[in-house]
C-alpha cells in the first residue's frame, strides 16, 4: 500500500499506469474511497493514461486528523501527489467535494496541470446546498455513517441504478460505514463551516476546464455548474444525459470515456472551450451535441432564451469527429 | 489473522474468549471515563456543559452494565495483566498548553472522551453474517451508535473560541489520545486473532456484483465500437 508522507499525516495512494503517460489524478467525493475508481482505473490505463487515485485525508485508510481538517490540508496533499507524478501532463477530476477541492488547487497551482474537470462541484453554498449541507451533518451525528449514506443513494443515483442494485445495497453501505469514522466526515463537513465562494477565484484557473453536471442533478444543480462556466475562462459545460449527482459511480465507462476524450482533445490542441454548452452522450464514443442555441439551457423546460446566445463558433465542435 | 471477529461458533456466535477480552477492553476504557466524568462534576450542575458530562457519566454506566451482562464470560489468564496496562494508559494527564489546572485536566478528559468514542467502533469489528438478535452484537452496535452522539459535547468543547490561541496544542492532545486508543485497541484485537488494517481490501458481494456489471458494460461498448468499425 504506497504511502504519501506529508509532515506526520499518512495519505494512502495508487498510481497505475506507464510513468510518462499523461495521467489522470481522480479526487474522491465525501464519503468515498480508493476502490471505487477502479472501474476508472481500468478504463483509463487501458486508454493510455495513467490514473493516480488517493484516500483524502479524513477517508478510507489515510490518516483522520482528530480534529480540524482544511481543505488547503487537502489541496496540499494533492500537491504532493502531483509531484510524484513526474513531468507529463496531469489531468485533474474530481466529483462533489473532491471538485471543490479540485477546483482550489486549479486555482492555486494552474501551472502544475494541463486540464481540470470539475465533477458536480460547486464554487459557492447558495441557501439550498448549504441547508442540504446542515441535514447531512446533523443526520451523521444523530444516525452515524448509515444515515448518512441512507439519505445520500436516493439522492445523488437514478432509480434504474437502484432498482438493480437494490439486493445489494445494503453490502455497498456497509463497505462505506467499514471505511469511514463518524468524527472524520464531520471534520470534512465542517471544513465549510468557513468556506468563502471561489467564484471571484475562477478567473485564476488557466487551463482547459471540462465541467460535468448530470441531467437530474439536484444537490448541485445547473446554477451552480453555470457559475463555474461563467467565471473559469477556458471552460465547457456539459451536461451528462440521465444522469444525477453521482453519477461517476452509476456510468463509470461513459464517464471514463468523457475524461479520456477530453484530455486527447486538450493535448491534440483541438480543444477551445470557449464557455460553450454541451449535452454529452450517453453511450461511449457517442456524440458530444451542441445545446440549442435559441433555448435556455438553465431550464428544466424546453424554453427559448430572451436573449439568444452567440452562436457556436466552428473550432468549438471537436469532440464529434474524435474516434472512441 | 481475520479482519472482524471470529470464525464464528458452533452457534454462530462470537466466541466466548473474543468476548471476554473485547468487553473487558471496553469495561476498563468507559469505567475509567466514567469515573473521571464523575470526579469532574460538582454536586450541583452550573453550566450546560456539566450537564452533558453529567448525561455522559450516565450513559457510561449504562454500557459498563450492558456490556457485563450480555457477554458471554469465560475465563482470560491474561485479564489481569491487560487489566493494569490499559488502567494506567486512562490515568488523566493534564495538558500544559493552558495555565488554569482545572482547565487543563478538563481538556485531557474531553480528549480521552473524544478518542474512545471516535476509534473505538466496536459494531466493525463485527462480521457480516452474524446473528443481529445476538444481546453481545447489539451490545456492540449500540454503544458504536451512542458513541457519535456522545463525541458531539467533546467537539464543541474542544472546538470552542475560549481555545482558539492554543487549538494546536488542543488538537496535538487529542491526536495524542487518538493514537493511545489506537494502539491498546490494536494490541488487544491482535490478542484474540484480529487484524483490522487490511479490511479496506477484501472484496464484498457488491464489490464482486459490481465488478460484474462494469465488465458487462465495457465488453458491450467494447462489441459496439468493434460493430461500427466494421460497418464504416
Amino acid at each position: 500500500m504506497p504511502i504519501l508522507e506529508r509532515g506526520r499525516r499518512r495519505i494512502r495512494y495508487e498510481i497505475e499506469g506507464s510513468a510518462g503517460a499523461p495521467a489522470y489524478v481522480l479526487v474522491n467525493g465525501l464519503t468515498q474511497y480508493i476502490e471505487l475508481w477502479e472501474p476508472y482505473r481500468y478504463t483509463l490505463v487501458a486508454k493510455g493514461f495513467r490514473v493516480a487515485t488517493f484516500d483524502l485525508l479524513g477517508q478510507g485508510v489515510s490518516d483522520k486528523p482528530s480534529l480540524h481538517i482544511t481543505q488547503d490540508d487537502q489541496v496540499a496533499v494533492l500537491y504532493d501527489l502531483i509531484g510524484e507524478l513526474g513531468s507529463g501532463p496531469v489531468f485533474l477530476a474530481g466529483i462533489s467535494f473532491g471538485g471543490v477541492i479540485a477546483l482550489r488547487y486549479a486555482i492555486a497551482h494552474s501551472d502544475t496541470i494541463a486540464g481540470l474537470v470539475p465533477i458536480s462541484s460547486f464554487a459557492e453554498i447558495p441557501p439550498q446546498l448549504y441547508l442540504l449541507g446542515t441535514v447531512m451533518r446533523n443526520g451523521l451525528i444523530l444516525g452515524g455513517t448509515s444515515f448518512l449514506m441512507d439519505l445520500l443513494f436516493p439522492m445523488n443515483l437514478s432509480n434504474e441504478w437502484l432498482a438493480q442494485q437494490m439486493h445489494a445495497l445494503e453490502m455497498a453501505k456497509r463497505r462505506g460505514w467499514l471505511l469511514n469514522d463518524v468524527y472524520a466526515l464531520q471534520n470534512l463537513m465542517e471544513s465549510f463551516l468557513d468556506f468563502e465562494p471561489m467564484t471571484p477565484h475562477l478567473s485564476s484557473i488557466r487551463v482547459p476546464t471540462m465541467i460535468l453536471n448530470g441531467e437530474f442533478d439536484f444537490l448541485t444543480p445547473r446554477p451552480l455548474q453555470e457559475s463555474l462556466r461563467a467565471h473559469i475562462p477556458d471552460s465547457e459545460l456539459v451536461f451528462v444525459p440521465r444522469a444525477y449527482h453521482a453519477f461517476t459511480l452509476e456510468k463509470p465507462v461513459l464517464t471514463a470515456d468523457y475524461l479520456a476524450r477530453f484530455a486527447r482533445d486538450v493535448m491534440a490542441g483541438r480543444w477551445h472551450g470557449k464557455g460553450t454548452i454541451w449535452i454529452g452522450p450517453e453511450e461511449p464514443g457517442g456524440q458530444f451535441t451542441a445545446f440549442p442555441a435559441d433555448f435556455d439551457h438553465m431550464r428544466a423546460l424546453p424554453m427559448r432564451r430572451e436573449t439568444p446566445q452567440p452562436a457556436m463558433p466552428e473550432d468549438a465542435k471537436p469532440r464529434e469527429t474524435t474516434p472512441p | 489473522m481475520n479482519p472482524f471477529l471470529g470464525p464464528l461458533d458452533d452457534n454462530g456466535r462470537i466466541p466466548a474468549y473474543q468476548q471476554t477480552r473485547v468487553s473487558a477492553f471496553l469495561m476498563s476504557a468507559h469505567g475509567a471515563l466514567a469515573r473521571q466524568l464523575a470526579v469532574a462534576q460538582p454536586g450541583r450542575l452550573q453550566d450546560g456543559l456539566q450537564v452533558e458530562m453529567h448525561a455522559e457519566c450516565c450513559r457510561q454506566i449504562e454500557f459498563l452494565s450492558m456490556l457485563a451482562r450480555a457477554t458471554s464470560w469465560v475465563p482470560d489468564p491474561m485479564l489481569p495483566f491487560l487489566f493494569w496496562q490499559w488502567e494506567a494508559a486512562w490515568w488523566p494527564r493534564p495538558v500544559d498548553c493552558v495555565a488554569d489546572r482545572t482547565q487543563a485536566r478538563m481538556i485531557d478528559l474531553a480528549a480521552f472522551n473524544h478518542a474512545l468514542h471516535a476509534v473505538i467502533r466496536p459494531a466493525a469489528l463485527l462480521p457480516e453474517t452474524i446473528d443481529p438478535m445476538d444481546p453481545f452484537v447489539q451490545a456492540m452496535r449500540h454503544i458504536e451508535f451512542e458513541s457519535g452522539r456522545l463525541m458531539q459535547a467533546q467537539i464543541i468543547f474542544l472546538k470552542s473560541p475560549q481555545f482558539v490561541s492554543v487549538r494546536d496544542e488542543v488538537a496535538a492532545a487529542v491526536e495524542r489520545r487518538h493514537e493511545q486508543v489506537r494502539e491498546l485497541l490494536a494490541s488487544m484485537l491482535e490478542g484474540i486473532e484480529v487484524d483490522t488494517s487490511g479490511r479496506h481490501l477484501i472484496p464484498t458481494a457488491y464489490h464482486l456484483s459490481a465488478k460484474a456489471a462494469f465488465d458487462a458494460a465495457v465488453a458491450a461498448a467494447v462489441a459496439k465500437s468493434s460493430e461500427a468499425a466494421k460497418q464504416s
